[in-house]
Parts: structure tokens; sequence; C-alpha cells
């Protein structure tokens, strides 16, 4: 027996209630972020592999699939993540001295799945802002994906607040080396308080009290100020710990529940100051998520200040109840010029006009209509069927 | 809100239950006596549930389990990704450790540049040792009963966990190296951490005194 219809692992369908659910959010959303001056891009679904994964190392390196441009014999990459993309653009073709807002929709492809049960097709939307480092770029992203999710109506978010500038601060003065980092950053990402102390056991005091410190500090708000006072007083330290309590103050009051978690590096290769991360109940992994990467764009020949956020339509769709299809009118087959005045002027008001081509008769019950056109006293009326 | 804690039967969830009492859970049933899978607790939002060892992770990735208790050795072999692992409980103790029988010369072996014939139950773990080392190696993955494999020809070494050594030598087998010190972690999902925190952090903080006033 073949299996010619069945598709690959991580890889589905998406069925009509399903499909129109996620559709309608991505034309909400879209009006969102235009009404907020994001101007949507199209990036290219395949580009030549270097500009792809350019700025966000080897996060994305095994992520993405590879192929073999005919035209040139250049490896291609099928895109794993739009941001490189939008940096590209800001970078070479907008040309702006100020700010840049951008947007974009579109589906990307893995490799590898994110994890168990994860698509490896997310239909990625966000958002990026280009040209401003200070922190009001970061809360006007923060509460660009807020509005997003509330559109989307997802209730009560928890969001998380990280700083990547603190490892890599910790990092430079340790001289720590690349593979040691890499371990211990591993480490830390995992909150493995024990493979950490193993890890830093070599590194100047200093610096292994402090990353031992890092998944400790986790918590509300208020953690801050026993990051200030625990943490080494090095200037770039001292600079994160401020911005994250400007951002903290800001989301104050906007979120179900607000927490610092310094042990947290999501992106860590590309970001380079505050990170963030949106989590719901319902769902096992995160929603949204985003940061700044001001460094990405210099890998394009112009380094700017960036800061973004994106999710997956897919997975957060899966979590929400798709509503369902609105019911249509079934109208007769037949030539009549009021008939079709009619029809046209149902589905002008976004009625969906269904006709009844001969034959099919007795499958009526599949059009999923609730009301049908009849003629009555020569006029055509919508009756329920 | 209800936290779900993932556990195997046997020395885990006896070394375990002293932890679960310090922080006032209390099992309503026995799980050596009970079939049930699912097991209330004294407290009615947490629940225990009784999985193998080495699907632990798993439960907890999927966040099907808040939280869970397994071996360094699963967790290793899992990768842990997507997984906080925040406390090491320090129960549960023993090596993972390469062993070969007894007058086989491993580290001539070794240096020859041999591709070994390894048996083992951690196949990942056995991979990502012998490939630092820059050793080739076949391996072959074995359920159980790894000690015979070298007896009988299949293996020249195997990779298994040790902890008094009585299996090995039982067999004519010694340990040659240890590729990591094991002891059970406390493995916690990531979301759950996030959005259950004000029952889960109580309970992290009574298991890490606890385990720190043993040792």
């Amino acid at each position: 027996m073949t299996h010619n219809w069945l598709l690959p692992e991580n890889v589905e369908d998406i069925l009509p209630a399903q499909a129109w659910h996620i559709e309608t959010l991505r034309r909400r959303l879209l009006d969102m972020f235009n009404v907020h001056g994001y101007r949507m891009i199209v990036p290219p679904l395949l580009e030549y592999l270097p500009s792809l994964l350019t700025g966000t190392g080897h996060d994305m390196d095994t992520k993405t699939f590879k192929l073999v441009d005919q035209l040139s014999g250049k490896t291609m990459g099928l895109r794993a993540d739009i941001t490189p993309q939008a940096a590209r653009i800001d970078a070479h073709l907008l040309n702006r001295q100020g700010i840049a807002r951008l947007c974009y929709a579109a589906s990307v492809v893995h490799t590898l799945p994110d994890g168990l049960m994860k698509t490896r097709e997310p239909l990625q939307i966000g958002a990026e802002l280009f040209g401003h480092a200070g922190i009001e770029a970061d809360a006007e992203i923060q509460q660009l994906m807020l509005d997003a999710l509330r559109i989307a109506g997802v209730s009560k978010v928890h969001l998380d607040l990280g700083h990547v500038g603190i490892f890599r601060c910790l990092m430079k003065h340790g001289q720590v080396p690349v593979e040691l980092e890499a371990d211990l950053f591993g480490a830390l990402q995992g909150k493995d308080s024990a493979a950490l102390a193993e890890l830093a056991q070599k590194l100047v005091p200093e610096v292994r009290e402090a990353l031992c410190l890092l998944p400790k500090l986790y918590g509300n708000p208020a953690i801050l100020d026993d990051a200030r006072r625990q943490l080494p007083a090095i200037p770039e330290i001292s600079q994160a710990l401020d911005d994250l309590a400007r951002i903290a103050g800001q989301l104050q009051g906007k979120v179900a529940h607000l927490c610092i978690d310094l042990a947290e590096l999501r992106g860590y290769h590309y970001h380079s100051g505050v990170v963030f991360a949106a989590y719901a109940e319902g769902w096992a992994n995160a929603i949204a998520q985003g940061g700044r990467y001001d460094e990405v764009g210099r890998a394009f020949g112009r380094s700017r200040p960036a800061t973004g956020f994106s999710m997956d339509l897919r997975s957060l769709c899966e979590g929400l109840t798709a509503p369902s299809l609105p019911k249509g009118i079934l109208a007769p087959y037949i030539q009549d010029a009021a008939l079709q005045d009619t029809i046209a002027a149902l589905r002008a008001q976004g009625e969906m006009v269904i006709i009844d081509l001969p034959g099919h008769e007795t499958q009526r019950g599949e059009y999923e209509c609730d009301r049908m056109l009849i003629a009555q006293a020569g006029q055509w009326k919508t009756v329920n069927i | 809100m209800t936290i779900t804690i993932a556990l195997s039967k046997g020395r885990i969830f006896e070394e375990t239950a002293p932890l679960l009492a310090a922080a006032g859970i209390i099992p309503l049933d026995d799980p050596e006596k009970s079939r049930k899978l699912i097991l209330d607790t004294n407290q009615p939002d947490i629940r225990l549930i009784i999985v193998r060892a080495s699907d632990v992770p798993t439960y907890v990735q999927y966040g099907a389990a808040d939280m869970g208790i397994a071996g360094k050795d699963v967790l290793d072999e899992h990768g842990g990704v997507g997984l906080y692992q925040p406390l090491d409980l320090q129960i549960a103790r023993c090596r993972m450790m390469v062993a070969v029988p007894n007058g086989f010369d491993y580290q001539a072996a070794v240096q020859r540049g041999a591709r070994l014939r390894v048996a083992t139950k951690y196949v990942e773990t056995a991979r990502e040792h012998f490939a630092r080392k820059g050793v080739h190696v076949n391996l072959i993955k074995l359920y159980g009963s790894m000690e015979l494999a070298p007896l009988v020809g299949l293996a020249d070494a195997i990779v298994d966990l040790v902890s008094s050594g009585g299996t090995l030598k039982a067999n004519n087998l010694v340990a040659v190296e240890e590729i990591a010190q094991i002891s059970s972690r406390l493995v916690v999902n990531q979301a759950a951490l996030k959005l259950k925190r004000e029952r889960i952090q109580p309970i992290l903080d009574i298991f890490e005194k606890t385990v720190a006033a043993r040792s």
C-alpha cells in the first residue's frame, strides 16, 4: 500500500475553519501595524545563504534548508527567519537616515522543528523598528506586540524581560574563551545551576559569582535592586539594569504578570540588548518574542540600532478556538438578470452566496448554507433553510 | 491551577518522597502498591504522575507535567532542550562509565585510532563522549544487560551507569573511564515556571533548602 498523500513529519495542512481564522487574524494584525506606521515588506522565500545567515550565526545555520542555485552555482537557503531579511532591506534598500518601521507576514521553513509538535513551516508575522537606540523603541515594539496579542484574543499575557548585555559583558570582563562561553550559555539557558558552578570554576571570582547568581535573579521587577547590589559594578551592567527598570516601569499594569529573567539569553548570538518573550496559559512555549539586535545590520554594511518582535500565527492559533465559519446562502443555477443582481448585492454586503450547480441537489448539506434564495412574486428573497 | 509532577517508580521515587514531604506534599497512594498512574496528594492542586524514567523529560518538555525528577543520564540523552534544570537533588548518585573486559587494553585501542564497537543504552551520551575524544566508534543500541555484549563478542566496550561496580565485577569487566557524575535533577517546564511561578517557586525553594541542609 502506498501513502503518497502523507505529508512529511512536522508539516501540515491547515483546513478551512483554522485557515480562515489565521487569515483574518493576519489581515487584522497587518492593518494594525499599518496604522502604527509599519510598512509591509515581502522579502523573497529564498536567498543566497550568506545573506540569510549573516548576523544570526549558528542559530539559523542548521535550521536552514539549503539548495544549489542552478543559475549561479551558489548555495541558496530557504529563509528560516524574516528578521535578517528586514535588516538587509533596511540597511541596503531603504537607506533612511532616521527611523524605518517595517512589518511582514509570511511562511518560513525549518529543517528541524523548534520543539515537539512544532511545525516546520511557521507563519511568521512581526514588526521591526530600525534607527532608534533608545528604550523608547523597545517600549513601542513591546506595546505593539501586546496589542497584537490582544487582537488575537490572548488574555492574561505573562511577559518575561531579559538583557543579553549582562552575560556578554561578563564574558568580556572575564576574558572567557569562546568554547567555554558556549557551554556557559547552554547551562544558563537551562537554569542549570549545578553545571554552571562547575563550568565557572576557573573564572575570576567576580565573574564566577556573578554567573552563578544570574539564574537566581528571576522574578518580579524588584529583583533588579538585588541585581544592582549583587552584580559587579561595571557600567555596561548598570546600564542594562537601568534599561530594564525603565522598561519594566512602562509595562507595569499593561500585562498580567511581568517577570525579569537575567538568565534568559534567547537569540544571544544576534541580540544585543533587551530581549522579551510573551507566555500565556494554554501554550507550552513562548507565543511571541523579540528584542534588540543592533549589530545585525553591520554585516550588511550599515550598523543600525534595531528592535522588533515576531510570532508564529500557526502555533498562536492552535491555542485559540477558531470561530466557526459563517454560513452561506444557496442560490439556484438560473440565468436570470434579477437573480444575478440580488446575488451581487448580497456579496457586496459580505455574504457568502453559493451557486447550486446542477446535479448536486442531494449534496446540498455540504455547502454549509443556512439560507437560500427563492423567487416570491417576481422578487428574489432570502429564506431560512 | 494544578501542578503535575512527573516521577519514576523505584529509587527516584523513594529518594524524592522525603523532599516532597518537606514541601508538605504527601502522595495518597503508594506507587509500589497502587497500579494508578496518576497519584493524588494531600494537596488538592498537586498530583504526581508515574512514568518511565526516560520519559520524564518528554512529559515536562511538552508541558504534560509542570515539573519532574530525572537522572542526569536521562537528561543528557534527551538533550535537555527546552527544559529548566534548576536543582541538583544529589540523590540516586552514580557514574556514567566506559567499561571493557578485564585485560582489554582500552588506552591502546583508543590511541591506535581503531574503530571501537561500543554497546550502550545511552547512544547520544556515548556519541558525544567519543566525538570529544576524537575516537571513531560504532554504536550498538541495547536496552539492557549491556555487560553481556563484550563477553559474547558483540562489542569491545560498553557505556553504562555504575554505582557499586558489582555487576561489572561479576561479569569480569572493569571501568576505564568516567564520562559524567550522575545524580537526579529537578526539571521544570519553561512556560510553567513563568505562568505558575507562585505555586512552583516555593516548592523549588524548599527542595533547595532541604538538599543544602543534607549535604
